[in-house]
């Protein structure tokens, strides 16, 4: 990022900006009628994706399980590239590999055979059978299709073994909802499939993280561990997607960790469920609560102090254990931080973008931070969002313009509503924002999924303090190296 | 350990130590398949494209995964089909969605529809849909029909690329003599710059590059490529298709060459300089080789000896296996995820009777291979990389990351690289003695 002309003391902060290109000079105004996309039929470049992947996401969070798709090669091609490319860990997904006959005859052939191959040669624990469009479309009656390949299997592998392996089967057609919705999904049918009775109470709290990263789950887990209570994290994918390399493995390679099959059963025993994303997990926390009485706690996300405050809080009502010293000084030190950046972050005017459950935890923290949220995208559609940005936006007092908010919606309506407005200093969002923030000529702190275009983003936390300060530090040193000539950042 | 040919008797015929392996079908359902999709084939072909709309009809994921494309990100159009156009038809949407992609971007040579497994299975007649819009807006509204679950693999949807290419963008230009001493590249994407290496061996014998399908293609360049002097295939598949077709209709000669490795370098310089009759009978390939592999000579040293494993797409896999062999390195097994007979043809010609050739491998044969063979060096996509590492195999990305690795200096990459990865100090850390503590 260059600086197009340096800012000369004396400049009140909220004038304090460099001169910006505001646009690559081939841009022309589209027709403005175009510009939401409720408007249109064309969708440019969509912010969401589809229910497999977070289906698949989930299904690889549970400790030896494999996700089996249902439908053509691409429907695993594109979500292991994507897994790749974000966690850099190999992603075992087998597919049905529907060809012609299967979109004329149906995919039965496919699911039995492929359960049985994926069977011997992988042996896992678990099968997460993930359906996309094309099977949903042509209509395969899963439900029976499974009951004959467990018949198939125990034929061939005798009844004990095919027996011990359970089958989760998460519904997910790709043409409706989005990632986060699959997700949601799949807490709930993994929980519907097995955590069945509510025999002996195990005081344990339920987690459901949402689709965070391998390095927020083990913050959520530190969490935890200091406030010395047991949670069961359902699909922590901490350890699957993020798995040390230490040679000799044995074949078939099998990622370590995940959440262990017998810990869902137990699921139905615990005080509470914990769903994190309100958005993505919310399904399976209302079942347990609906079904076994399992208290739902549903968010906010624990991003930044308040969200996080709520967390720690809700953990203490629940089980009356008092919140502890570390954790209060961890408290402390982030509060530490945002005075000491205060006057850099304050007024800054903030586009966030990514998965809403991500655009509302850190819209609260940036709130936090004194910025202005002027545009929100939350890439999935949801009932919620606008109330919640609205309630977030009034609990802190926020005095400025409202943000435009964007429910649903793609990337383009976002970026030519940025272009649009007399400033933007900063962008929050995923790896697909880079191209608007080049645009704007504005710096990019990444967050939330998808991150391809860095590496160890999926390691490190955003939630909890210890994340909040991580994040903070990110976005004042995005905005110092963007907005501050070198001779000034000396005695910051 | 139980071997895994002997779980799936099928995937025994795909698997061979001196003839042929067997290719083009389907692949097993329940294994975990490196292959993809026909729409992402013709994503892979037709994605360079620049100045047309590349719009996808089907539901919003097919075109969010189809943005990243050859390591780079494209702006793609969707019709992100939902419930009710499921049940409902989305032909009027798609209609409609042409023409707003036309207003939203009116500087758009044409535009490219996509169709995808949801479009194929509500049986829209995206063709018609086309045409119609064709005639209304006045722009090349082009069909390209890959649903996903047609054909075995990503390769068929190479095809209704090429397809649509012959039909709707090839030769669309007003005719003309040919232009002289000009080729056009077929089945040469241009990734990290392999493109502009050739295009230097080329002016150096004074050939231009019309258009190179499709790396570096537009539509007024793919229109344009009727006047070629030559076509040169360089993937075999789609180009040899290509070739063969516009050799057909505007009798375009065509020659099968290509530009990894030293010795098929200066054989595909020979034939082009052959063809064209330079004159200067190319006495600097001579010195260029001589200098190529002065400047590979330190890490050839270190290579010698060493064995790899390939697993590429498709045509490639003859061509590399030749330059790794010039490398000095033992290709102990070769594959290809949807190569054709041709392509296994053309590599056991180069491999000898010694090398596994094995067609559509999945990943637990992969990791099988590495086990048994324990190859210094994997080379394939970005899907077997993680697996590879955690065994604590080397492994090089092939299309590659960083720097060209066709034509003379290409090789001198590819052999400083080959040198590096496998002499990386991270495989001996991690294979070394335990973790101290």
């Amino acid at each position: 990022m260059q600086l197009k002309e340096i800012p000369i003391t004396g400049i009140p902060y909220d004038q304090l900006y460099i001169e910006k290109i505001p646009a690559a000079p081939e841009y022309c105004r589209r027709p403005a009628e175009l510009l939401p996309a409720g408007n249109r039929s064309v969708v440019v470049n969509p912010n969401r994706t589809c229910m497999p992947l977070g289906a698949m996401w989930a299904v690889l969070g549970v400790h030896g399980a494999i996700p089996f798709v249902q439908g053509a090669q691409g429907c695993t091609t594109y979500v292991r590239y994507t897994f790749c490319r974000v966690f850099k860990e190999p992603a075992t997904i087998a597919t049905a590999s529907f060809h012609e006959d299967a979109a004329v005859f149906g995919g039965r052939r496919n699911l039995i055979e492929g359960i049985r191959n994926l069977v011997v040669r992988y042996w896992p624990e678990l099968i997460g059978v993930v359906t996309t469009c094309s099977s949903e479309i042509i209509g395969d009656d899963m439900v029976s299709f499974l009951k004959m390949a467990r018949a198939n299997l125990r034929k061939e592998i005798g009844p004990e073994r095919a027996d011990g392996i359970p089958i989760v089967l998460v519904n997910t057609p790709s043409f409706a909802g989005s990632h986060v919705d699959g997700y949601d999904r799949a807490s709930r049918a993994f929980v519907e499939t097995l955590a069945t009775t509510r025999n002996k109470p195990n005081d344990k709290v339920n987690i459901i993280p949402g689709l965070l990263y391998p390095g927020d789950i083990r913050e959520i887990k530190h969490l935890l561990r200091h406030m010395g209570i047991e949670g069961i994290v359902l699909f922590d994918i901490s350890d699957p997607l993020d798995a040390p390399l230490q040679p000799p493995v044995s074949l078939p390679y099998k990622p370590p960790g995940g959440t262990p099959v017998e810990a869902i059963r137990d699921m139905a025993n615990s005080l509470a469920t914990f769903a994190l994303q309100p958005h993505a997990g919310q399904a399976g926390a209302r079942y347990l609560e609906r079904k076994f009485g399992v208290r739902a706690v549903v968010g906010p996300p624990p991003i930044g102090i308040q969200g996080t405050d709520a967390f720690l809080k809700a953990l203490r009502e629940l089980t009356g254990k008092p919140i502890p010293e570390n954790l209060r000084q961890e408290r402390g030190r982030l509060v530490d931080s945002l005075a000491d950046t205060f006057h850099h972050t304050m007024m800054k005017k903030v586009a966030i973008m990514g998965d809403p459950d991500v655009v509302l935890g850190v819209t609260r923290f940036v709130l936090e931070m004194g910025m202005e949220p002027v545009a929100l995208a939350g890439g999935t559609a949801s009932k919620t969002f606008d109330h919640d940005v609205e309630a977030i936006l009034a609990e802190g007092g926020y005095a400025g313009d409202p943000p435009l908010v964007v429910n649903g919606g793609d990337l383009l309506e976002f970026e030519e509503h940025l272009k649009q407005l007399p400033r933007v200093d900063l962008v929050i969002g995923n790896s697909r924002a880079v191209d608007i923030a080049k645009e704007l000529q504005v710096p990019l702190v990444r967050v939330g999924f998808p991150i391809y275009d860095r590496f160890g983003y999926q390691k490190r936390a955003v939630v909890g303090y210890r994340g909040g300060e991580v994040l903070l530090a990110e976005i004042v040193n995005s905005i110092l190296g963007y907005q501050y000539p070198d001779d000034r950042t000396h005695q910051l | 350990m139980e071997l895994s040919v002997d779980m799936l008797p099928e995937r025994r015929q795909h698997l061979q130590r001196e003839g042929l392996p067997a290719c083009n079908r389907p692949t097993l359902p329940g294994v975990v398949s490196q292959r993809a999709c026909a729409l992402y084939g013709a994503r892979w072909m037709l994605a360079a494209i620049k100045d047309a709309i590349h719009l996808l009809h089907g539901p919003v994921g097919c075109a969010y995964y189809s943005e990243t494309v050859r390591k780079k990100r494209y702006e793609v159009f969707s019709t992100a089909l939902e419930e009710k156009d499921i049940i409902f038809g989305a032909g009027a949407k798609l209609a409609t969605a042409i023409r707003e992609g036309v207003r939203l971007r009116p500087a758009a040579a044409a535009v490219i529809v996509y169709t995808t497994c949801a479009a194929g299975l509500i049986g829209e007649d995206v063709t018609a849909i086309c045409r119609q819009a064709e005639a209304n807006l006045g722009v090349p509204v082009v069909p390209v029909n890959c649903p996903g679950f047609c054909g075995v693999s990503q390769g068929d949807g190479h095809e209704a690329a090429v397809t649509a290419l012959l039909e709707h963008f090839i030769g669309r230009g007003a005719d003309g003599p040919p232009l002289a001493k000009s080729v056009n590249i077929l089945g040469e994407f241009d990734i990290q710059g392999d493109l502009k290496e050739i295009e230097r061996l080329l002016q150096r014998l004074g050939v231009e590059v019309l258009c190179a399908v499709s790396g570096r293609a537009t539509v007024a360049g793919l229109a344009r490529a009727r006047r070629a002097g030559l076509n040169l295939v360089h993937c075999g598949r789609t180009g040899r298709r290509l070739a063969l077709e516009m050799a057909e209709r505007f009798g375009i000669p065509w020659r099968k060459v290509s530009f990894f490795g030293l010795a098929e370098t200066a054989a595909a310089l020979r034939t082009i300089a052959a063809f064209f009759q330079c004159p200067e009978k190319a006495t600097w390939v001579e010195e260029e080789i001589e200098s190529a592999r002065e400047k590979a000579s330190p890490y050839l040293e270190r290579l010698a000896g060493k064995r790899v494993g390939l697993f590429f797409g498709a045509s490639r896999m003859g061509s590399m296996a030749r330059a790794f062999r010039e490398l000095g390195l033992e290709v102990v097994f070769c594959g290809s995820q949807f190569g054709c007979r041709e392509d296994y043809a053309e590599s056991r010609s180069r491999l000898g009777r010694e090398t596994l050739m094995v067609d559509d491998a999945h990943e637990r044969e992969l990791e099988e291979f590495l086990h048994r063979y324990r190859p210094h060096l994997l080379v394939g996509g970005s899907r077997e990389q993680f697996m590879a590492h955690k065994l604590g195999v080397p492994f090089l990305v092939f299309p590659q990351e960083t720097a060209p690795y066709a034509g003379f200096n290409g090789f001198v990459n590819l052999a400083r690289e080959v040198a590096t990865f496998i002499g990386a100090p991270v495989w001996r850390l991690a294979a070394g003695s335990p973790a101290p503590g």
